[in-house]
């Protein structure tokens, strides 16, 4: 009995789990070789006897110095940050706003906004960066983070309006008129009761949101023009892309070392992250 | 005397402002606002601009003039164009399912209690986490037909006598493109379907087994009907993305070998950017719209008769 | 009285005058530092200008040129290749006062690259180099297969190529969607077969016989003696696999060799010589049209909407100097040449006899994209849409039969030519 149920265990849950894991993570650890791989290494063939891609036995610091010297890598993180986050709070302000008025107040033409606001999310980016340059030069944004910071809000928004109007659906009707026979504003209500309750989906809003930031590439390599503006994905692609260089070391120590920012945002809440959802879900 | 008056006039104007915001319509247009604004400016006002080009015979540096619907036909006839669109629809297609399923297996597997189970959660994110760009790169160099380390382990594995090719030949690069496009966005699936699946009372799977259902069998008639509405909004964001997929193809492969694993997205780009027709480039684009609208529609129609029963 | 003023005017002219220049990441990056260290100091002490040299993977320029010429803002110099020149004409400064001085001075321009930068009868762009492409092969694989000199026409080639594969050695080239060693070898190609995209009144004229014949060929020469994984090559996996012994021949700009050249203790041949002292360099062979090149021009556009169109122009004219160029020149030892025919004379090339191929290479090219009509903006979208690319990857790789590809080709430049 019990060896057939260790059987079913390995079967069900170890094995499948840890194909998962290999497959998701197999990439980031080949990416962490390859970035403290020497050169001569890397030009190895597949066919190669001495190749060796999973392993090197002569681990170099050279690419990551590299990276961090020769290349504006320190201010292209700090920009991406700086953006990210700022597109973040705005986009959570307007989200949060927007989702409790369109789940909690009626009024006339609440669902066609509502309904107009997600159709927005449907414009595709390609299709927007050249007329979004003429309104950028217009406001006097190009080459400043302010382009981005107001731009990235417009597939942030949307989202961020619907997972909160998803969680403000859940949350009981009765704390807010408990709030306001207790002779509470409307407004005064909303930020002080309804809000706090909500802190779980803003929170998975908001850590979605720095995600998607963080991950834009065409608006900000339209609008970005010198290399101490760029964000980290236009950065890495632009400059370290030499075409017929080797410069896959720099490259992948580029990828993990842009991906630890938000990695650590991640590690801290995680759990928020999922009890959001779980919140906005049940709804 | 003054201090009282001044004080009681600043409680009158504060309980003006607050009593106009007693109003559910005032409130409402005030908490709308800030989105709405931004909305407008940076997406509204652009897409009736790309609608114009999109119309005309625009091109960098020289406006064009009207041409009607001239630009949609001839992306219509463009050979290219109709294996982008043919593309664009099997990427999507196959990327969501291969999401939906992984996800849910895997999100079966983390609802379960182990060790290090904060650990693996948390790691199993970095797909969704890293830039796509870069996971793009790192992904295209496993792909490729001098180095390819899977073409390594595969041939020292005594699976291959010969290199296979990922990327060189159209098919297969269209599916190296969805297992790369699967593995950035399994993790997104299996966490919000995870969170789903947190919000499933285990009273009910008790139910159920003592019922004598098996494992299968729960799965299907009892998680799966409970989770259909979270799973229909997560699809309904995954298609979007992915249909209007852009970073993925443009660094995986460029649209090549010979224009085959080019998406609308991309296609759109390389018209309008690298030959400068912009009108032409944004007719292209244009055509991914009533598409996502279609199948967007669909799922909200069939979201608000679950909300409704 | 005369110092006081100068002294005032001095320092108003060096704050207001700012040049952006907007480039690719050289392929030699040693290039980009003279440009940021050499050039930057001297111009600034010369005229006063500071120059803002930025660069970027050069696939990403059309997106900015794009950008910047809607929006009226944007880098005040921007470099474009091959006839890019035509397709943004229209936001161009016109720039005949320097190419007619610098022609003069330094033997004339090349004649494709005046094609390449003239619209109208004017220069709407300054050519700055020329990026050669030749072959690069293994002299000791050659020998030892019996090629003693490098193949002269495309038949011999394909037979010595035969060998080479069969001792696991391929050729190796891209046919993928990539800007510069794909067309640089399809387009030359078709020409040598005498096959051509349209003639001199613009009337698509590629589905001819010597297309056909061109495009058979090259289907059985990819299987016989191709890398087949070359469909799917950038610009950059050749180097790569040269530089790593896997192929053994390849048509690139000097960049594998210099590469091997900087890198003498990296890159060693299986016998453990220094690579670069295996390689010599060789024009494409001949077909039965002859023998054809197609070589990448690199130019410089000021735009009108810069607001220092004044300060653009004076630094490209003080680049050009002699004694200025050259010192970009020479770092590039060949990868790169000049505009003009004065530079074919300059020491730097008794410096390296492997590169002295690299020399008179323009004056090979007699034609270009577009071809017999003008490399306009017809023929940038074609070479664009990679058309004559695709036409030899699809019988290739075994997608199309070469008549079908042929008629899909002529097919596609016909939306192209009779659209508006």
């Amino acid at each position: 009995m019990l060896i057939e149920r260790k059987w079913k265990k390995w079967a069900y849950f170890y094995l499948p789990m840890a194909l998962f894991i290999l497959f998701t993570l197999f990439p980031f650890y080949w990416m962490a070789v390859t970035a403290f791989r020497p050169d001569p290494e890397l030009y190895r063939t597949w066919r190669q006897p001495n190749a060796a891609p999973l392993w090197t036995l002569q681990p170099t610091m050279e690419h990551v110095i590299g990276l961090l010297k020769t290349t504006a890598f320190p201010t292209w993180l700090w920009n991406t940050m700086a953006i990210a986050i700022v597109s973040t709070g705005i986009s959570l302000v307007c989200g949060t706003f927007a989702g409790y008025a369109l789940a909690r107040l009626r009024f006339r033409g609440s669902e066609f906004l509502g309904t107009a606001i997600f159709i927005t999310y449907l414009v595709p980016q390609t299709l927007l960066f050249i007329p979004l340059a003429d309104i950028v030069r217009d406001l006097h944004l190009g080459n400043t983070p302010w382009a981005l910071m107001l731009t990235y809000p417009t597939f942030l928004i949307p989202f961020c309006t619907w997972l909160l109007m998803g969680y403000f659906k859940t949350i009981p009707k009765e704390l807010e008129e408990c709030a306001r026979i207790d002779g509470a504003t409307r407004f005064g209500a909303m930020v002080r009761i309804i809000f706090p309750v909500a802190i779980p989906g803003i929170l998975s809003a908001g850590i979605f949101a720095f995600t998607l930031s963080w991950n834009e590439f065409i608006y900000a390599l339209v609008f970005m023009a010198s290399a101490d503006q760029k964000t980290v994905p236009v950065g890495v692609v632009s400059e370290l892309i030499r075409g017929d260089i080797f410069f896959w070391g720099q490259l992948m120590a580029g990828a993990l070392l842009g991906s630890v920012p938000v990695a650590l945002v991640y590690s801290f809440f995680v759990e928020y992250y999922v009890t959001g959802m779980t919140g906005s879900v049940k709804g | 005397m003054s201090e009282a008056i001044a004080v009681t006039g600043r409680r009158e104007r504060v309980s003006r402002l607050t009593r106009l915001l007693e109003s559910e319509k005032v409130l409402a247009v005030a908490l709308l606002l800030p989105g709405v604004v931004i909305l407008i400016t940076f997406i509204a006002y652009p897409f009736v601009m790309a609608l114009w080009f999109s119309l005309t015979s625009i091109r960098v540096g020289d406006a064009g003039q009207y041409v009607g619907l001239a630009n949609f036909t001839k992306a219509i006839d463009d050979t290219i164009f109709q294996q982008a669109f043919k593309n664009t629809v099997f990427y999507t297609f196959w990327a969501t399912i291969f999401k939906l399923a992984l996800g849910m297996w895997l999100a079966l597997l983390l609802n379960r209690h182990f060790r290090f189970k904060r650990i693996v959660r948390a790691s199993m994110l970095l797909p969704f986490i890293i830039p796509t760009v870069l996971s793009a790169f790192a992904w295209r160099w496993m792909f490729d037909p001098t180095f390819s380390v899977m073409n390594w382990a595969l041939y020292h594995g005594g699976m291959i006598t010969d290199r296979l090719p990922f990327l060189s030949s159209g098919d297969w690069a269209m599916w190296c493109a969805v297992v790369v496009n699967t593995w950035r966005g399994m993790p997104f699936f299996a966490i919000t379907l995870l969170a789903g699946l947190q919000t499933i009372s285990p009273d009910l799977h008790e139910a159920a087994a003592l019922d004598g259902a098996n494992a299968w069998n729960r799965f299907w008639h009892v998680t799966w009907p409970l989770l259909l509405p979270v799973t229909l909004v997560v699809v309904v964001f995954s298609v979007i993305q992915t249909f209007s997929d852009f970073q993925l193809i443009y660094v995986l492969t460029g649209g090549g070998p010979a224009n085959s694993t080019h998406l609308i997205a991309t296609y759109a780009y390389q018209i309008g950017v690298g030959s400068g027709l912009l009108g032409e480039g944004a007719a292209l684009s244009l055509f991914m719209f009533p598409v996502l609208f279609a199948v967007v529609w669909v799922q909200l129609r069939y979201l608000k008769r679950m909300e409704n029963a | 009285m005369a110092g006081i003023l100068a002294a005032h005017r001095a320092p108003v002219f060096a704050q207001a005058n700012t040049v952006h220049i907007l480039r690719w990441n050289d392929f030699v990056p040693a290039a980009d530092k003279v440009l940021r260290e050499v050039f930057a100091p001297e111009v600034q002490k010369a005229l006063g200008i500071k120059l803002n040299v930025e660069t970027v993977n050069a696939n990403d320029i059309p997106a900015r040129a794009t950008s910047s010429i809607q929006s009226g803002n944007g880098p005040d110099i921007i470099m474009l290749l091959n006839n890019y020149p035509h397709l943004y004409s229209s936001a161009a400064v016109d720039v005949s006062a320097i190419a007619d001085e610098v022609g003069k001075a330094q033997g004339g321009i090349y004649d494709a690259n005046a094609q390449l930068n003239r619209v109208g009868g004017k220069w709407v762009s300054m050519p700055w180099s020329v990026v050669p492409a030749l072959i690069v092969y293994r002299k000791s694989w050659f020998d030892e297969v019996g090629a003693k000199t490098f193949p002269k026409t495309w038949q011999e080639y394909h037979e010595v190529g035969k060998k080479l594969k069969a001792a696991k050695r391929p050729i190796g080239q891209t046919l993928g969607n990539t800007f510069g060693d794909a067309p640089t070898f399809t387009y030359p190609f078709l020409w040598s077969y005498g096959g051509q995209e349209v003639d001199a009144k613009g009337k698509v004229v590629i589905d001819s016989k010597g297309t056909v014949d061109s495009v058979r060929f090259m289907a059985q020469f990819w299987k016989d003696a191709h890398d087949e994984g070359g469909l799917a090559w950038d610009d950059s996996n050749n180097n790569r696999a040269f530089l790593s012994g896997d192929i053994s021949a390849s048509l690139n700009g000097a960049s594998i060799y210099v590469a091997a050249l900087n890198g003498a203790d990296k890159f060693k041949t299986e016998k453990g010589a220094p690579l670069h002292t295996d390689c010599l360099h060789a024009p494409l062979p001949a077909g039965p049209s002859g023998a054809h090149a197609y070589h990448t021009a690199f130019n410089h556009m000021v735009m009108k909407y810069s607001k220092n169109a004044k300060g653009a122009i004076e630094f490209l004219r003080w680049a050009h100097r002699k004694e200025n160029y050259e010192k970009w020149f020479t770092v590039q030892k060949g990868f790169a040449v000049g505009p003009t025919k004065s530079w074919e004379d300059h020491a730097m090339w008794k410096q390296d006899p492997v590169m002295a191929p690299f020399r008179t290479a323009p004056q090979a090219q007699k034609r270009l994209m577009g071809y017999a009509g003008q490399p306009n903006q017809k023929a940038a979208e074609a070479w664009n849409k990679y058309i004559v690319t695709v036409m030899y990857a699809q019988a290739c790789s075994g997608k199309m039969k070469p008549e079908e590809s042929v008629k899909w080709a002529a097919g596609e430049l016909g939306k192209i030519y009779t659209g508006t």
